[in-house]
């Protein structure tokens, strides 16, 4: 996977954003096609000084090209609250031997290769971006967050949670935000926020499902397992299974999220619910993922990623055009009538928002 | 007296927590008022996913203001709510109004 960081050859005849498309066609019969233009663009020089300008829809220029390889930095803030940090293990490193930076550095090349080898996407931009996260941020620090450009992740305060890498669905959640932020940017309040956080849940459970090998019947499809101390009463942060059930604990309460419409929580707090009312959305893709059984990343996952990034979900997308969006995309994919067709449908209509 | 109440919702866990402390109306009036009559305390979230909200009111004013912009005297105001109110957790779920 490792790409020649010293090659400077140039393609000026197929454009760059063309041979990434070539390189993500699925389809057997376009395979030498995708073949040859994932080698040719792995031989290009990859662009990084124009993302931070450009966090979403990066354009290229003519005669430079991405990389279709996994490159990797974690950096060490050391407690504090700045940001990068210290870059600690870099691409082809080996392990340094702290668990976070470890942690982070494995959650990515598992996100990486779910969306890369399942979907044909390259990075979370389509372009090759290089993946990046900081850990140690902060002191006692219970949070991971996307700050535009990089995962953040803070060690926990040892009483409730304790380090945010240990879980990789969490670490999938962070870098989905990235995938989402380059597709459809939904906007990060009420619905459209809710989709946003549950895209990141989906994706998140999906990149933790297909590194354990589990199908969608053996699956936990808990976000956030192993984040809480002994001390806490709960197994994880959110339940796409059964939405409201993570953890039920005297002092953090108990899980809010609704699964379905009738329970839709109306709130200013949390950017209009974003985290809560994303329950929904996500009991939807589990149901659809049970009803068709086997691995919840290949046809499910592939819907939602369909949806994600087909160009017909605008950044205040509600729920009910998302839905119909996923039912488009099952059936543009597997056909009208098709058993996942069907399946998305009906999902929908059992959370109440078809 | 003047209360002070500092309500932090979202982060990747959804949980909200409450914080808060009596102050002289002095202190809220001369330190903390001023603040929060100020403009927009900014902070732009336009990309930041998965972090904090802080609601803070001071007596009857109440403004929202991003994580990213809890620094200088807003980090000073939170710091202050939240080491008073050491021992008395406030920790809830959130509720939804």
């Amino acid at each position: 996977m490792t790409a020649p960081t010293s090659a400077h050859i140039r393609c000026s005849i197929v454009p760059p954003y063309l041979l990434a498309r070539l390189a993500s066609l699925q389809a057997p019969e376009h395979q030498h096609a995708a073949a040859a233009a994932q080698r040719a663009l792995v031989q290009l020089e990859p662009i990084h000084s124009a993302r931070a300008d450009a966090p979403r829809d990066p354009s290229r220029g003519a005669g430079t090209a991405v990389v279709l390889a996994l490159r990797r930095t974690i950096s060490d803030a050391g407690g504090s609250e700045s940001l990068p940090g210290e870059p600690v293990r870099r691409e082809g490193d080996p392990p340094t031997g702290d668990v976070a930076v470890d942690e982070a550095y494995a959650g990515l090349g598992a996100t990486y290769e779910l969306f890369q080898e399942v979907y044909g996407r390259s990075s979370i931009d389509n372009a090759g971006l290089p993946l990046n996260a900081t850990v140690h941020y902060g002191r006692e620090y219970d949070n991971a967050f996307w700050d535009g450009s990089r995962m953040v992740f803070g060690d926990g305060d040892g009483e409730i949670f304790g380090r945010f890498t240990a879980s990789l669905a969490v670490i999938g959640h962070e870098l989905a935000h990235g995938f989402t932020q380059y597709s459809s940017n939904l906007r990060y309040q009420g619905q459209s926020g809710a989709l946003n956080e549950s895209l990141s849940d989906v994706f998140g459970v999906l990149v933790e499902q297909r590194e354990r090998g589990q199908s969608a019947d053996a699956a936990s499809w808990l976000v956030g397992e192993g984040l809480f101390t002994e001390q806490v009463e709960g197994r994880a942060l959110r339940s796409l299974k059964a939405p409201g059930t993570a953890y039920d604990d005297d002092v953090l309460g108990k899980d809010p999220q609704p699964a379905t419409m009738a329970d839709y929580v109306d709130t200013t707090s949390d950017n209009g619910g974003v985290h809560i009312n994303s329950g929904i959305p996500n009991h939807a893709f589990y149901i659809a993922a049970m009803r068709l059984g086997g691995n919840a990343w290949e046809r499910a996952g592939q819907i939602w990623y369909d949806a994600a990034t087909g160009g017909r979900v605008p950044v205040d997308c509600d729920f009910a055009l998302f839905a119909s969006v996923t039912v488009d995309a099952a059936e543009a994919r597997f056909g009208a009538g098709s058993p996942e067709a069907e399946s998305v449908g009906y999902a929908w209509r059992e959370v109440g928002v078809l | 007296m003047t209360r002070i109440e500092v309500s932090r919702s979202g982060g990747f866990a959804g949980l909200t927590r409450t914080w808060s402390v009596d102050v002289s109306s002095t202190e809220a009036e001369e330190r903390w008022l001023p603040l929060l009559d100020q403009a927009d305390p900014g902070g732009s979230e336009e990309t930041q996913r998965d972090r904090y909200v802080y609601h803070i009111a001071v007596g009857y004013r109440e403004v929202t203001v991003a994580e990213s912009a809890v620094q200088g005297p807003w980090k000073e105001l939170v710091e202050r709510v939240k080491n008073a109110s050491t021992g008395q957790r406030e920790d809830k779920p959130e509720e939804g109004s």
